[in-house]
């Protein structure tokens, strides 16, 4: 169907959860407003700053590991949800 | 008061008579309202998901396929990611155009502010001294790399001419890695040092002139006055100007391109000019996704750190 954006399964799944985890966002913001405060980063964040640095983040932990090692690649995305959820936490 | 007015009259009635009692309730409502106010957004995020977005997720998916023509394609995973990060060519051009950026912040700042603070600050001269300083601006980025190719010539550019035969240096960018590397170098700052400057000049016109009476009285120094009034009070402007400056040198395409071509060898081949040779000369669109995704990342990364050490740090 969407042939003229050679879309791909794996990126078609990436892109559908990051549409979810916006939705879940904006719903979860609306039932209790994000609170800033401030993590181990020493910036204050609201947990949708939170989001995104440990996405950037977790991308930046994906790019670092197929630049330098051979290790498997599902390694890589456990180091790097791991990064994510603990900035999402304690961030 | 009335509730029921339209926003902005209920705003201008608001300012106008400020009784306590009666101003929560009109407030309340134009919070209501201006909810709405979202819809208003609508327009830009279908532009920018039409021009941004979409594209940006179709390189996501050039990103791991091998593709021949839009029918016939190959799943590759992540090897065009791999393939790319460990290029040494494209490790050479990203070490090649971090140091360029580094020199053109070093640079570039430090001389906007310092046109910022010796431009005149009242008076006839400041039209004159406005439009001088940005005229480079003015200028389209291919005329700048061609005014700039033939100033720099040894033969028949005056740049050029002058280094070669009134200072005696001899100077050849096309030759030369270094000669290159500098030319590159001066023109961007030519280029670009005005808009540092026209951002500081506008900071520092924003200062309220009793702060500069109280340093005056108190026997300020020229220097302190600059480093304890002028200096924190552009940090708001510098922020801009460090972001703007790093990005747009970052991605450095057009006046290399034009100069130099990327030489001599290697010497001036930023990412830009690299991935453009990937993806448009070489036409193997997997690994030039691959990179422009993981230059994007590199861009994200710099620009937030850099946004958020500039912005958050005092709070």
């Amino acid at each position: 169907m969407l042939d003229w954006m050679v879309w791909t399964v794996p990126t078609a799944l990436v892109f559908a959860g990051l549409a979810l985890l916006l939705v879940v966002m904006a719903v979860w913001a609306r039932l209790s407003p994000p609170v800033a405060r401030r993590g181990f980063l020493r910036i204050e964040t609201d947990r949708g700053d939170r989001l995104y640095i440990g996405l950037i983040s977790a991308a930046v932990v994906l790019a670092g590991w197929i630049a330098i090692t051979d290790l498997s690649m599902w390694l890589a995305l456990g180091c790097a949800l791991l990064v994510a959820v603990v900035i999402g936490i304690w961030g | 008061m009335t509730v029921a007015g339209s926003q902005v009259g209920g705003e201008v009635v608001a300012a106008q008579e400020p009784p306590q009692a009666e101003e929560e309730a009109p407030r309340a409502a134009l919070k209501r309202k201006d909810n709405r106010a979202w819809w208003l957004v609508l327009p830009v995020v279908v532009s920018v998901a039409f021009t941004a977005v979409i594209p940006l997720m179709t390189v996501v998916n050039f990103s791991v396929q091998d593709v021949f023509s839009p029918v016939d394609r190959v799943f590759v995973g992540l090897e065009w990611f791999r393939t790319i990060s460990r290029d040494p060519e494209v490790r050479a051009a990203l070490v090649r155009t971090l140091l360029f950026s580094l020199q053109v912040l070093l640079l570039e700042i430090p001389l906007g502010v310092a046109l910022a603070v010796v431009m005149p600050r009242r008076g006839v001269w400041v039209s004159v001294a406005l439009v001088l300083v940005a005229l480079p601006l003015l200028i389209p980025w291919n005329v700048v790399g061609t005014i700039w190719q033939i100033f720099a010539r040894g033969d028949i550019g005056l740049g050029g001419w002058t280094v070669n035969n009134v200072l005696g240096i001899n100077f050849n960018y096309t030759l030369d890695s270094t000669d290159a590397w500098i030319t590159v170098l001066v023109m961007d700052v030519w280029h670009w040092t005005p808009l540092v400057a026209l951002l500081a000049y506008a900071g520092l016109r924003s200062i309220p002139e009793p702060y500069f009476q109280a340093a005056q009285i108190d026997g300020a120094s020229a220097w302190a006055t600059f480093r304890h009034i002028q200096l924190p009070r552009l940090r708001g402007v510098l922020t801009i100007a460090v972001l703007l400056r790093f990005m747009d040198s970052f991605m450095i395409y057009t006046e290399p391109f034009v100069v130099t071509g990327g030489g001599p060898g290697n010497a001036t081949s930023f990412l830009s000019i690299l991935l453009s040779k990937i993806a448009v000369g070489q036409f193997d669109v997997g690994p030039a996704a691959a990179f422009s995704l993981l230059y994007f990342l590199i861009v994200q990364v710099f620009c937030y750190v850099f946004f958020t050490v500039l912005t958050r740090s005092g709070r």
